[in-house]
């Protein structure tokens, strides 16, 4: 349509479809065989089985390429583009091509998970437009749900199917990502079992304090210790604190508990109008923009509902 | 019920106090209570007093400081960032919170020296 449209594009991110152990091999040795051939820097972060698949497919190789286990550095998939895709990009020298496997959606990702994971899958595209950088995303087709892999038609502009033979990259005519990012921004699930056991109460800046206090208290109560406990001490002091300076002043906080995770909630009436806050990592020396990029990476997970009426950020952290 | 006596408990604090000392015997602050929003400015204060010194070692006695949060953290890293070449910010039983902010986005800073003991 426009010389724009032409321009380009140094980034790529196809999805990679595969069926089996023998297609997932296929389609991911080869992706880091080429890179390693061409003196480029490689990443693979997939979940741990996958992950010792593609070890043991690459031998000796493994040990040029930096692997991680997707389950544990992207058990929150907010934190993966700032603590995992990013920081190793970041990391590599000028003029060579970063390339990544990464694997954000597997079998087991929970209902409750699936939005964060397919609105991250839709944000890799904003957050690398114009980087020398190649991110490789496998999907089992075998046993990921056909609506799952229909969306990924969505948030990648190419994709491969690992089974064809040719192995070779299409494009997507499915390519929405920001209709993707607005689709799952959607209400929050009601609490399970019974809401008037969750704490809740109101604040404002002059009661900033004893909000995280309570908090605090409660979650203790519900079983978080050491750590756990001190990282939903800090992320309650960061999310009350933001909807005091950006959502209206006030706002409100709950606290309770489902299954192995204490939950905690702001609810303000403030909009978050910029997708990528808190997905993108701070400079050393930069002052301030540090808030929620920490809750993404102290968290296990973490669900946003944002709309013209107000903002719910949730976070879950496993008691 | 329990949330309640919590509640009334907290109502005491609702507004966080932030109170800093000279050290009598070096070089430093003692800084007690909590650094968040309304206790900012305060803790800026302080940090840009240990910066102005000129001596090689700044010590701040924290282990009456019960929280700090992410901006409070990034203003002591700052401030640790400013100091001239040798100098050194020793701080002195810090909240956990501090610590653990600290180790995720400022994990090489050499200008601070934690001191548990």
């Amino acid at each position: 349509m426009s010389a724009v449209a032409e321009t380009f594009e140094p980034f790529l991110h196809p999805a990679l479809f595969y069926a089996g152990e023998q297609e997932y091999l296929d389609g991911t040795v080869s992706f880091v065989r080429a890179g390693l051939a061409a003196g480029d820097p490689v990443a693979v972060a997939v979940p741990g089985e996958n992950l010792d698949l593609i070890r043991t497919g690459l031998g000796a190789d493994a040990d040029a390429v930096r692997l991680l286990d997707m389950r544990e550095a992207g058990r929150n998939p907010g934190r993966i583009i700032p603590g995992v895709l990013r920081a190793f990009a970041d990391a590599q020298p000028h003029g060579r091509r970063v390339r990544i496997i990464g694997e954000p959606i597997w079998a087991g990702r929970t209902t409750t998970e699936y939005p964060a994971c397919v609105q991250h899958e839709a944000l890799i595209n904003a957050a690398f437009r114009g980087r020398t950088v190649s991110i490789l995303c496998p999907y089992d087709t075998r046993r990921l749900d056909p609506h799952v892999i229909a969306d990924a038609y969505a948030t990648h502009p190419t994709v491969i199917h690992a089974g064809t033979g040719t192995g070779a990259e299409r494009d997507s005519r499915a390519y929405a990502p920001e209709d993707v990012v607005a689709r799952y921004n959607e209400p929050l699930p009601p609490l399970l079992g019974m809401p008037s056991l969750a704490l809740s109460l109101s604040f404002a800046a002059d009661s900033l304090a004893p909000a995280r206090h309570l908090a605090t208290d409660e979650a203790a109560r519900l079983g978080l210790t050491g750590t756990r406990l001190q990282d939903l001490a800090l992320v309650t002091a960061e999310l009350a604190t933001n909807s005091v300076v950006h959502g209206g002043g006030s706002g409100t906080l709950r606290v309770w508990a489902e299954d192995g995770y204490v939950l905690c909630e702001v609810h303000d009436k403030g909009h978050l109008a910029d997708p990528l806050a808190g997905r993108r990592p701070a400079a050393r020396d930069q002052r301030g923009g540090r808030g929620l990029l920490m809750v993404n990476l102290v968290a296990d997970l973490v669900r946003v509902h944002t709309d013209g009426e107000g903002t719910t950020v949730r976070c879950w952290f496993a008691r | 019920m329990s949330v309640r006596d919590q509640a009334s408990s907290g109502a005491a604090e609702a507004v966080p106090a932030l109170r800093v000392f000279p050290l009598t015997e070096r070089n430093g602050l003692r800084v007690a209570g909590e650094v968040v929003l309304p206790t900012h400015l305060i803790w800026e204060r302080a940090l840009e007093r240990a910066v102005r010194e000129d001596e090689a070692v700044y010590f701040l006695e924290l282990s009456a400081l019960t929280f700090v949060d992410v901006v409070g953290t990034g203003a002591l890293a700052a401030a640790a960032q400013q100091l001239d070449d040798g100098r050194r910010l020793v701080l002195h039983r810090p909240p956990p919170a501090l610590s653990r902010v600290l180790d995720m986005f400022w994990p090489d800073l050499s200008a601070i020296e934690v001191s548990m003991s």
